[in-house]
């Protein structure tokens, strides 16, 4: 099932690498998303507590160590495993982006889950972007991935492909560095 | 009397009742006699005088003009004088009694038969002798009812004053909606219609999944790629406005990956 993109402009950057302010705006709504993740297992865990010892009822406090630890596995869970299965978080489902290998295909798990590890730790490293002439960020060269435009739905083993019959610029996507 | 008259009452002895014992009734076979006698002589001087006007009809005409002339004149003078018109009103009234008399005769008459005519008929008898299977086989209704200009009929009726006449909420206050409803069996009604069948026809016509799909996904699509494709633009500005900075002349290297190499 593909959908009819209405942009010719989006039509012609289908499979491109995303820019800068993309991948900023996924990896916030992603940031929100992990931290929301965060807030239901205190939850869940502060609802087990008032279950099993009773009023009241209160979120559990965790030292901070604790507390960034299970953050960041949070997150390394949640970013490793939709990359893995889609390629899409929910923030780059939002933008219209999705991590793809050097060959375009979904990537394998321990490729997303080093990729996940390496932004946790090292956030800045999608500052790189603005510099690479690739589009590529410090995870992304070390992984060896790539994020590109991809609005439209696709089966999990076919690469992503740009639709070359309609680019409002050529110059700027055909012209090799 | 006139000869065609004449011919239907039988004169002479024949006309007379025959008088018991066989003797003949000598006064009234007179008076017959002489009344015969004057109708004949009237008769036959009516005859001459009728021949003599037609030989000399004009002259005599012409002659007597003058003289009718004068009697009439002379009439009027005697009537005048003599009371003539009293003597008139006299006679007519005689006239009037004798026929108020003879209608009162004739009624009395006409009663007396149509009751004598009546006793003798049985009327069941002839109603009995009356075949009313041939009579309606020989009415043709057909032709009757096409005779019958029913437009103009119902031209004529005026149905709002009829409708008006109609007290429709007294007809409303006597039925009795309760034993109307108490008398229909909705369970048997209930009982005939297919329910499940017909939802399941409803459910198939109606793809509701696909219209809430298509309208929701609509318009969340429409707003996400506002959203992405703005997203896009800002990424060109970004990477231009940093690859000035760093003085680059060269355009971005963003093509799809496939077999690309990365750098």
């Amino acid at each position: 099932m593909t959908r009819v993109i209405r942009y010719a402009e989006a039509r012609a950057l289908q499979g491109h690498r995303a820019g800068f302010a993309s991948r900023v705006v996924a990896d916030l709504v992603d940031l929100g998303v992990a931290w929301l993740l965060g807030l239901s297992v205190l939850a869940a865990a502060g609802v087990a507590s008032y279950l099993l010892t009773g009023p009241p009822f209160q979120l559990p406090v965790l030292p901070n160590w604790l507390d960034a630890t299970a953050g960041a596995a949070i997150a390394v869970a949640y970013l490793a495993l939709t990359w893995a299965a889609t390629g899409r978080s929910v923030g780059k489902q939002l933008a219209g982006l999705r991590v793809v290998d050097r060959a375009g295909r979904r990537l394998a798990l321990w490729r997303s889950f080093i990729r996940a590890v390496l932004y946790v730790l090292f956030p800045a490293g999608l500052l790189w972007v603005l510099a690479s002439r690739r589009n590529a960020s410090v995870q992304d060269l070390v992984v060896g991935t790539a994020v590109v435009y991809d609005w439209a739905y696709h089966p999990a083993e076919e690469p992503v492909a740009a639709d070359d019959g309609h680019l409002p610029r050529p110059a700027r996507s055909t012209k090799h560095a | 009397m006139q000869d065609s008259e004449r011919a239907l009452v039988p004169l002479g002895s024949a006309g007379l009742p025959p008088v018991p014992g066989g003797r003949i009734d000598m006064p009234r076979l007179l008076a017959a006699a002489m009344f015969g006698l004057a109708v004949e002589a009237q008769r036959r001087s009516l005859n001459a005088a009728g021949a003599v006007a037609g030989r000399l009809g004009w002259p005599l005409r012409v002659l007597a003009r003058p003289a009718v002339a004068v009697a009439r004149g002379s009439v009027a003078v005697a009537g005048h004088h003599l009371n003539l018109d009293g003597w008139a009103a006299l006679g007519l009234a005689e006239q009037r009694r004798a026929q108020a008399v003879a209608v009162k005769a004739a009624r009395t008459l006409i009663a007396a038969l149509v009751a004598a005519v009546l006793d003798e008929i049985d009327l069941d008898q002839v109603v009995g002798r009356v075949d009313l299977d041939r009579i309606v086989a020989r009415v043709d209704l057909n032709q009757i009812a096409a005779r019958v200009d029913l437009d103009a009929i119902v031209e004529r009726v005026d149905l709002d004053a009829v409708a008006a006449r109609i007290d429709v909420d007294a007809i409303a206050r006597r039925i009795d909606v309760d034993a109307v409803v108490g008398r229909v069996d909705v369970d048997a009604v209930v009982a005939r219609i297919d329910v499940p069948g017909l939802t399941e026809q409803v459910i198939d016509e109606v793809d509701l999944g696909e219209i809430i799909r298509e309208s929701s996904s609509t318009m969340a699509s429409e707003t996400v790629d506002a959203l992405r494709v703005q997203g896009m633009r800002v990424d060109g500005l970004v990477s231009r406005i940093v690859d000035r900075i760093l003085l680059r002349d060269g355009q971005r290297q963003t093509d799809p990956l496939h077999g690309q190499p990365q750098r």
